[in-house]
């Protein structure tokens, strides 16, 4: 019995993990649509910005990178797509049982660590387009010369540490809400109390009462999206990696089939944060056995990430001049709603 | 058609890399191949400002004495397969700043034609070309990426 | 410049350069920001990278064929440099120019003047990071570009004026003239929509408001031009001074905030005067040729003309020998005067916003420039036509 059990739980785990890939490559080309809609153009089909561009990136030839130590420049973008498949993994039925893991600090801790890879990839980076491009610089009579040159990669190194400092707190009180709600750190108590169906079995256990439709859960919602574009760094919170000063931050390296990773990295990353919305807020798990819900889960995860390609269509990049106050707006609003949850 | 040519023809990043003409090319790729009226997203190439993600190499320009080595070094970035579209008489053979000089006969600021330097797949002339022109010419260059091993 | 000033103590803690292949330039050149932190403490633009040696090439030519290079200098206002060539030989050899050449003309330029604002509005747009402000910008943009092409058969280099009045081609007949009168009339309202949304999303011009000041003096002082100067407050247009210019009615927009945001909306207010001597223009067009071959190549003495280029004065100056070629070609593009005046206004922002500064000058850099070696014991200057010259005497230092 309980070797079936853990047979069951391998393999809901490879299915979401599966379904994970699946949906990191269909959401970048619904992204790109509906800002390509705003924009009065018609946009490229749906599969290329994922599903093609991963492939294709995947059958160039490899390359080695600019970097100061090339091989831990390349695998730490495959880590980073194992933990942010892992975090998607610990939020399935399976890890409920688990105690310790399927709680929020599995759930912070490995956003955190998500975050570190910008910082850890950043800063053993050097790509040509910065300082090694020109040698005018150092021409004789040059009046601004002996100042330590900074690469592009070391400068998004630096602002991707400030904003995992500041700008990703409001993310992780959001995130603590709905268990606030639940008194329980486990996830399984958050979805009971949300959808006490989910646990009696039956084709589609909706939830009775979401978090969702609360005041803090609302609350918390608005905080969660903002803080999800933080994490994400799109527009207009993506002073990592703006395409106007350092072109795209500390992944500029990254070639053929690293490159598949890093992508592979930001989308499914995408669908994860959304896919642990729908989770914590809605009641709704994502679990492979149960295919209604399943289909409900998937479709529920798709309108954060055309909400975030709206706000990125009709935004400008914020500097840490904007930045600082917003955070804290948004920290002040998580406190607020996680002080409410813990009231009402 | 095997996954792999398939996947080459559905996304194409392009990187342009402007090498000291007149305006006139460059403006006319970035601003009118990339504004909503010629979207040339829709045929599936993306721009893209980093050379390692780049599959087409868009030059434009009079190759200049400084940005020759520049050139050559981004070309050298670029991983395989890729190919190399020149866009504009500048890239070709060198436009009025190679063969229209006063006195001095031969013009040592400009290295153009661009094959001397980088080689050279697809040539579109004209200058500037028309939007139209270089939209073709784009979608021209996506066999011999699909073609390569 | 500098030495009037006393050297300011600044901690500059690395430096972080831009370009030449960069999104937020285009064009190649580049920028080295000495940063404390994030905040650009120093800043120093190198232009030198598309140096074509036009000055040099232009040496010798005859002056019919130098029109073919003068209007490649730069491909966002070819018809300014195409037009200030011309005005020299026709200010030192005399030559009469037909009334309605001289309309077409400044009809050409003023459109390429909105198609050019559009250029940097759009760009702005984009180093500010808005797409959409962005792709809309270049959308409107467009038809500009195509009334441009139905006058003169090219949509970059239209050529309009030649020596003595402009190119029989670029004839405005009764049917183009109504074509652009309702073209016109339609995008101007398309452009108030778009200018008035730019200015009321708060978000854009929260990152323009305020940052990359440049006070009257300072423009004044750095020699800045055109809608850069215009936004400081400094009220000069060379169009006050243009013959041409004197039968239409319009407003010069100066503004005195002389940040980001003035620089961008004095560009934008500027694309609606243009427009209205556009259609005074066609209106009054007068009737009559278009073109005076009732000239020729003979010796000139060193004559100069300034005309205002989108981006600002823009100066013209050469002589003929006695076989009608060119000597002394000297062109000086607004460029080159502006960009030092926000290299100074970048300092002191974030170096997001520093990249907005620069461009906010609007930057076009494909023209001449040139360099000049000053001994500084002897004093003795010398200057260089090309960086070739200086690479072989001086070398490079690594
Ligand atoms: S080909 Fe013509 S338009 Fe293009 S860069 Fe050269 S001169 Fe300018």
């Amino acid at each position: 019995m309980d070797l079936l059990a853990g047979v069951i739980s391998v393999v809901v785990c490879l299915i979401g993990a599966g379904l994970a890939i699946a949906m990191g490559a269909v959401i970048p080309g619904i992204e790109r649509k509906v800002q390509a809609r705003i924009q009065q153009r018609i946009g490229p089909p749906i599969l290329t910005p994922g599903f093609w561009s991963w492939l294709k990136f995947a059958y160039k030839w490899p390359i080695k990178p600019w970097a100061t130590i090339p091989r831990f420049y390349e695998s730490i973008i495959a880590l980073g797509v194992v933990i942010v498949i892992f975090a998607l993994l610990i939020t399935l039925p399976p890890f409920w049982g688990v105690l310790g893991v399927a709680s929020i600090l599995g759930i912070a801790g490995l956003l955190k660590l998500e975050e570190l890879i910008y910082v850890l990839a950043g800063s053993v980076s050097q790509s040509l387009l910065s300082v090694p491009f020109l040698r005018h610089d150092l021409a004789k009579g040059g009046t601004k010369l002996g100042f330590r040159r900074e690469y592009f990669e070391q400068q998004a190194a630096f602002r991707a540490l400030k904003m995992a400092a500041i700008c990703s707190i409001p993310l992780y009180i959001a995130l603590a809400v709905p268990f606030a709600v639940a008194k329980s750190p486990f996830i399984a108590d958050v979805i009971s109390i949300q959808n006490p169906a989910f646990f009696l079995g039956g084709i589609l256990p909706l939830p009775s009462k979401p978090i969702f439709l609360t005041v803090p859960g609302f609350i918390a919602t608005i905080v969660y999206f903002a803080g999800y574009v933080m994490l994400l760094n799109e527009k207009p919170f993506n002073i990592v990696k703006p395409k106007v000063d350092l072109i795209e931050g500390v992944f500029l390296e990254y070639a053929a089939k690293y490159r598949t990773y890093m992508y592979m990295l930001i989308h499914i990353f995408t669908f994860v944060l959304s896919s642990i919305f729908v989770t914590l807020f809605l009641g709704i798990p994502l679990d492979p056995t149960k295919p209604a819900l399943l289909a409900l889960h998937l479709a529920l995860t798709l309108p954060l990430p055309v909400l975030k390609a709206v706000l990125a269509a009709f935004s400008p990049v914020l500097t840490f001049r904007q930045l600082y106050p917003a955070s804290m707006g948004f920290t002040a609003l998580a406190a607020f709603s996680l002080v409410l949850a813990l009231i009402l | 058609m095997g996954l792999k040519a398939t996947a080459r023809k559905n996304a194409i990043h392009a990187l342009l890399v402007y090498s000291g003409g007149c305006n006139g090319c460059d403006i006319e790729v970035v601003n009118a191949v990339f504004s909503p009226r010629y979207d040339i997203e829709q045929y599936r190439i993306l721009l893209t400002w980093n050379p390692r993600e780049a599959d087409v190499l868009i030059v434009t320009g009079a190759i200049t004495w400084a940005m020759k080595e520049p050139l050559q070094r981004i070309y050298e970035l670029i991983p395989e397969p890729k190919a190399v579209l020149a866009v504009g008489s500048c890239a070709i053979n060198g436009c009025v700043f190679r063969n229209l000089v006063g006195d001095i006969k031969h013009n040592p600021e400009v290295f153009a034609p661009l094959e001397k330097i980088i080689p050279v797949d697809i040539k579109v002339p004209g200058c500037p070309p028309r939007p139209e022109d270089i939209i073709m010419a784009a979608v021209k260059g996506v066999p011999k990426l699909m073609a390569a091993p | 410049m500098t030495e009037e000033q006393p050297r300011e103590s600044v901690i500059v803690e690395k430096e972080l350069p831009l370009g030449p292949v960069h999104p937020a330039l285009l064009e190649p050149f580049r920028v080295r920001f000495f940063v404390n932190d994030e905040i650009v403490e120093d800043c120093e633009v190198i232009l030198s990278m598309p140096h074509r040696g036009i000055e040099r090439i232009l040496e010798g030519l005859p002056v019919e064929r130098a029109l073919l290079i003068t209007e490649r200098v730069c491909g966002i206002c070819s018809n300014s440099h195409a037009w200030n060539s011309v005005r020299v030989i026709e200010k030192g050899l005399n030559i009469e120019v037909p009334p309605r050449a001289l309309f077409i003309r400044v009809i050409a330029q003023e459109l390429q003047r909105i198609a050019s604002h559009l250029i940097f509005i759009g760009h702005a747009m984009e180093v500010v990071g808005h797409e959409t402000f962005a792709m809309r910008a270049f959308l409107l943009r467009e038809e500009y570009m195509d009334m441009l092409y139905f006058i003169g058969g090219n949509r970059v280099h239209p050529a309009v004026p030649v020596i003595g009045g402009v190119r029989p081609r670029c004839e405005i007949s009764d049917s183009l003239k109504r074509v652009i009168l309702e073209t016109l009339e339609r995008s101007e309202r398309k452009l108030r929509n778009y200018v008035g949304r730019v200015v009321a999303d708060p978000l854009v011009m929260g990152r323009l408001t305020g940052v990359g000041y440049l006070s009257k003096e300072d423009a004044i002082r750095l020699h800045a031009v055109g809608p850069t100067a215009r936004a400081s407050g400094v009220e000069w247009d060379w169009r006050m001074e243009m013959f041409e210019y004197k039968p239409f009615t319009y407003d010069y927009v100066i503004l005195y905030e002389g940040d980001n945001k003035a620089r961008v909306i004095a560009r934008a207010l500027e694309i609606f005067e243009c427009i209205k001597i556009v259609r005074q223009a066609l209106k009054d067009l007068p009737e009559g040729p278009v073109v005076n071959r009732d000239w020729s190549p003979q010796r000139m003495k060193f004559t100069d003309s300034y005309n205002e280029a989108p981006r600002g004065e823009l100066y013209h100056s050469y002589s003929l020998d006695d076989y009608g070629k060119l000597r002394h070609y000297k062109i000086r593009t607004p460029t080159i005067t502006s960009i030092h005046s926000v290299e100074f206004a970048a300092k002191g922002d974030h170096v997001t916003d520093a990249v907005v500064t620069i461009a906010s000058c609007d930057p076009c850099l494909a023209c001449c420039n040139r360099v000049e070696i000053i001994d500084e014991k002897s004093g003795r200057r010398r200057q260089f036509t090309s960086m070739i010259e200086v690479i072989k005497k001086y070398g490079w230092r690594r």
